[in-house]
Parts: structure tokens; sequence; C-alpha cells
């Protein structure tokens, strides 16, 4: 992937956006993988890979509830990284390979939020008598440190994603025949069909919503069979 | 005769200025910015009710924003009822334990109703809209939809949050009751699980078309397998493991099938 300078800043300064958006500053949701893919195909002129790769995060993003302190990975970054890797490798080798990256890069991103968390904890721990005074200054400055160093991970994240983008067209393209990259295709969308499907089925419960779940999904069969 | 109980007269002005409200609502926005494990969103919150306790006095006006950066940890969407509800009551001259108890008590509703209305209701019923949209053909006009819709939603329940929370104060409870709420909470739950079923089919589909006959009959059983993975042990797998798991044994299947 060989990617002119000026895209390869647009998509950094994106995945940036999408990294904080997902916790830290404003939380409207450009860090859901559909919005994030699909922007990051937009910016590469090409918004059906973003789509793509946007809708097999999508999937996974319903085994993440983000309830307490709960860890979890990072898709926003991951599916800008993945749709850099799908636009520069054709059909399914690209879906394929750009899923590859963008799970390590997902892997990887929950792993700094983790890390960030801590790191703040220590910080706001060691400020602890100064914001016990109840000086504004003290709060803002220690709260505004959070959101830059969660801006500086969210950049490193996506840096590493695109680093990871570069390396795997030639490291594993090349080893793959059709049939191998189809395999990956598979994996890649069966394991985001499975986790999106149990995902739901844990929201939904055994309670009266399983029932318009069932309904959904029947009604879901039948449009994709009379699309057919 | 014992004259009867009235509230204690304020010792400031309650109405603050609606940029004072307006300034809270836009620092909510970023409540999360210092999310850590020893505070959670304790810091955050201390900042966005901030603006709305600048009127009291010398003496109470530094010891409220340090109490109003101590834990605390909700849906950040609906932290603005905290935020109100905790200003007011520092403005009617509760003591400080009470205010602490206050907030304390609205952790647990406060997040469960959170995440009942956003995370597990609207969040994903417009994203399942959105996927099968996409699937159907929508392309980003479906993505665009999602998130005009969705943050329309957002912004309108931060500042709702707010204001209810500023204007019960102590008595926030009587917010968090809002039929409104209810109802949306009963009718969300069903919605999500009808449009996340249906998108399911859809983007399989969707996802699957460039894929050779094979290829989908093989998409069908490891999907039924990882589903099976992951319903049986949730405890230890998730949709990142089985992701990883699966794509290994892909590129391992895939170098040695030539």
């Amino acid at each position: 992937m060989i990617l002119p300078i000026e895209l390869l800043i647009a998509l950094l300064v994106w995945g940036t956006l999408v990294g904080v958006d997902l916790v830290s500053l404003p939380q409207m949701m450009i860090a859901r993988p559909l919005v994030a893919g699909t922007v990051a195909g937009a910016i590469l002129g090409d918004i059906p890979t973003g789509l793509k790769l946007g809708v097999v995060f999508e999937l996974l993003q319903y085994d993440i509830l983000p309830v307490g302190a709960v860890r979890y990975p990072e898709y926003g970054p991951a599916t800008v990284a993945a749709v850099a890797t799908a636009h520069a490798s054709a059909g399914v080798l690209g879906l394929g390979l750009g899923a590859l990256v963008g799970f390590v890069t997902g892997l990887f991103g929950g792993v700094t939020i983790n890390l960030l968390r801590r790191v703040n904890s220590r910080i706001i721990h060691a400020a602890a008598a100064q914001l016990e005074t109840g000086d504004p200054s003290v709060l803002v400055r220690v709260h505004v440190g959070g959101i830059l160093r969660d801006a500086l991970r969210a950049a490193l994240v996506t840096v590493v994603g695109l680093t990871l983008a570069w390396l795997a067209r030639p490291l594993l393209g090349s080893a793959l025949t059709v049939r191998g990259a189809m395999l990956l295709a598979v994996a890649a969308v069966a394991a985001a069909l499975a986790a999106g499907a149990a995902g739901t089925l844990r929201l939904v419960g055994r309670g009266p919503n399983l029932a318009w779940f069932a309904a959904g999904l029947g009604g879901g069969i039948a449009a994709t069979i009379w699309l057919r | 005769m014992t004259p009867p109980s009235v509230p204690p007269t304020p010792p400031t002005p309650l109405a603050p200025a609606r940029p004072r409200l307006a300034r809270a609502l836009l620092r909510l926005f970023a409540v999360q910015g210092s999310y850590n494990y020893e505070r959670m969103l304790g810091l955050g919150v201390g900042v966005a009710e901030e603006p709305l306790l600048r009127d009291l006095g010398d003496g109470k006006y530094r010891p409220a924003v340090a109490r109003g950066a101590h834990f605390f940890n909700a849906h950040p969407y609906l932290i603005g009822l905290a935020v109100g509800a905790a200003a007011r009551a520092e403005y009617e001259g509760a003591a400080p334990d009470q205010v602490e108890r206050l907030r304390e008590a609205l952790c647990g509703p406060l997040g469960s109703l959170g995440d009942r209305l956003v995370w597990a209701g609207g969040l994903p019923f417009l994203s399942g809209l959105a996927l099968a949209g996409v699937a159907l053909g929508a392309g980003w006009i479906a993505v665009g939809a999602f998130l005009v819709v969705f943050n329309i939603g957002h912004v309108a329940l931060r500042w709702w949050a707010l204001k209810a929370g500023w204007t019960h104060g102590r008595r926030v409870s009587v917010a968090l009751h809002n039929p409104a709420l209810q109802k949306a909470g009963a009718v969300l739950g069903p919605a999500m699980a009808f449009a996340v079923g249906a998108a399911l089919p859809l983007t399989a589909a969707y996802l699957s078309g460039p894929f050779y006959s094979w290829a989908r009959v093989a998409l069908a059983i490891v999907a039924a397998l990882g589903f099976l993975a992951l319903r049986l042990r949730g405890d230890r797998l998730n949709g990142l493991r089985l992701s990883l798991g699966l794509a290994a044994v892909a590129l391992v299947v895939g170098v040695i099938w030539q």
C-alpha cells in the first residue's frame, strides 16, 4: 500500500478523531465502524470498500457493551486501517486482509485504552491533594491532559494500523492464492456474523424481545431470498 | 402553632444564566475525557458542574467544585442529571454529605437507565437499520442518516438531563420516572431486537456477494459454529478472540492448501 502523503495524513487525522470520539469527546458515534469505515473509504475515493469493512466491524461491535469499566477492543481506528488495507487489494483478498489488519489494530487499541486509564489513575492520584482544594484551573488542567493523552493514544493506534496496512499486502498478499484469500474473507465475515448474532442475543435476553428478534430474523431472511 | 416547614432560603440566585447551562452542556460532551479507574468519570463531572457553581459564595464555591470531582460513574449521556441536581443541591445549601449521598444514589439508576436506553436500545436499533440500509443498497446515505438521527436524540437527551437535574435538584428521581423515558425504554428494546434480527441475514448476503458457492457454504457452517462457541463459552471467548483465531486458522489452511 503506497498512498500519497496527503491521504495518509487525512487517514491519520480521521483515525485520531474516531479514536477520541469513542470515549473522550464527543461520543457522537463517528467511532462506530460503519461511520469510520465509510468516511475512510470516502477519503480514499473508495466508499464501497469502506462500507464493506464498516459492516464487518459494525457487526463485531455488537459483541461489546461498554458498561462500567469493562475492557473492550477499539474498532474505530481499526476500521480505518482495515479500509486502507482493503483499498490496496481488490476483491475478497482486500476484505480478508483488511479484516485481519483491523482485528490486530482493534486488539492493540483496546490494550492502549486500558493503559491510558491506568496512567490517568496515577496522574489523578498524584494530583489528589491539589484537586481537593477545589481550584478549577487544576481540575480543568488534569481533565484536559486526559483528553490530550487520549488523542495521542488514538493517533498512535492509527499509525500502527496504517503501518500494518502497509505491510499486509507484501507480507501476506503474495503468500495467498485466490482460495486462501477466500478462506480468510470467509473467516472474517463468519466471525463478524457470529459475534453480531451472539452479542445481539445477549442484549435481547430470553424475554419477550426474543420473539421480536426472531420476527426480524425471519423478515430479513425472507427479504434476502426475495431480493435474490 | 408551629409554622409549616419551608425549604431554606437559597443563599444565592437559583437561576444560572442560560450561557452557564450551555457551557456545562458543552463540557458534558467531554465528561469521559479523563476516564480512570480511581474516580471513573468524577473529574469530568466536576469540570461540567463548575460553571453552574460560580454564583456560590467564596466559602462554598471551591469545596463544591472539589466535591463535584469525586468518584462518579454512570451513563455519559445522562450524567447531566447528576451535574444539574448536585449543583442545585449546593445552591439550596445542602450539607456536603447530603450532596455526596445524592451523587452516590444516582450512579446506579443513571447507569442502568442509560445502558438500557442507549447502549442496548437506541444505538443498536439505529445501527441495525443502517446495516440493513447499506445491505439493501442505500450506501453512505444510510450511514449519514444513522449519524444525524442518532445525534439529534443524543444532544436532546444530554440537554434534557442537565435541565431536569437543575430543575428538580435533590428530587431528581422525579425526572427518572418521566413517562417518556419509560415509554422509550419499552419501545426501543423490541425495535432493537427486530432491526438487528432483520439486518443479520441481509448483511450476510451483502458481505458474501463476491464469494464462490463453496465459500458461502463454509461461511454458513463457520458462522454457526462460531455463534455456538460464543454462546457456550462466552466467559472466555469474545468476538475479537474468535476473529483472530479463525483468521489464523484460515491463513494456515490457505497457505498449505495451494
